[in-house]
């Protein structure tokens, strides 16, 4: 599998390393719900068969945070981006 | 070599640029690029990151200078005694760069003043190509220096190899 850094080209799969789904956002913890929240938030996920949005870290090159979308069932990737949008300091 | 880390401080990306410019007159690279201005070499290591180094300076002046610069814009950390820098160059560096580099070398793809960081038998580098010699530049940590050494002699092995200090 091959990752299309934006900062550093196409790279392989061994210069990343995998974290998990991009999608998840740490709660508020004063929300009056907030232990249902994180225990959702840490332990609950999704196995969609399809297009997963999740974060992979480019370790062995630009050492860039990336969220990469890519099809669990064929691993095809439509999509690679900054994690951080690539937002200029 | 005098070597240092440039982070660009949140907000500063822009002012670090142009510091950098004013003093050193070379436009920063955003992508992984380098941009030289005479010994002085700014290469794009990652998004607002750049390993600076100087060839023949004093290390310590260098980057006490390079801080002083770039105060506020910029976190300079001082990489000079962390590196084994090796310059490969001849006919068949290609061919020995392609044991171990994932990155393609090919002309078309990566051609002079190009920068890439990347793995070699499991090492951090970075590769830097100079000139369609061609010539080579390429960093490992000193800690891993034996281990580099050994991927880079076992590889040139085949096609012969020199070795001198510069």
């Amino acid at each position: 599998m091959r990752i299309n850094c934006p900062y550093c080209g196409p790279r392989g799969n061994e210069e990343f390393a995998y974290l998990g789904d991009a999608t998840v956002r740490r709660p508020d913890p004063a929300a009056e719900d907030a232990a249902a929240q994180f225990y959702e938030y840490v332990y609950l996920r999704d196995n969609p068969a399809g297009s997963h949005r999740e974060l992979w870290y480019h370790g062995g090159g630009c050492r860039s945070w990336l969220v990469v979308t890519r099809n669990i069932r064929t691993h095809e990737i439509s999509d690679v981006a900054f994690a951080d949008a690539g937002d200029k300091p | 070599m005098a070597a240092a880390s440039v982070i660009a401080r949140r907000g500063k990306a822009d002012a670090c640029a142009a510091a950098i410019t004013a003093h050193y007159g070379v436009t920063l690279p955003t992508g992984p690029r380098r941009a030289a201005s005479g010994d002085v070499v700014f290469a794009g290591v990652g998004p607002w990151r750049w390993i600076a180094t100087a060839e023949g300076a004093d290390a310590a002046e260098f980057v006490a200078q390079l801080r002083e610069r770039l105060v506020f814009v910029a976190a300079v950390t001082d990489q000079s005694d962390a590196r084994l820098v090796v310059r490969l160059r001849g006919p068949r560096v290609r061919d020995v760069l392609a044991k171990g580099v994932p990155v393609d070398l090919h002309p078309r793809a990566f051609k002079a003043g190009d920068v890439a960081t990347t793995l070699v038998a499991h090492i951090g580098v970075q590769i830097d190509m100079l000139d369609d010699g061609p010539t080579y530049l390429i960093a490992a940590p000193r800690s891993m220096a034996g281990s580099f050494w050994s991927w880079l002699t076992a590889s040139a092995a085949e096609f012969g190899y020199d070795v001198s200090r510069s």
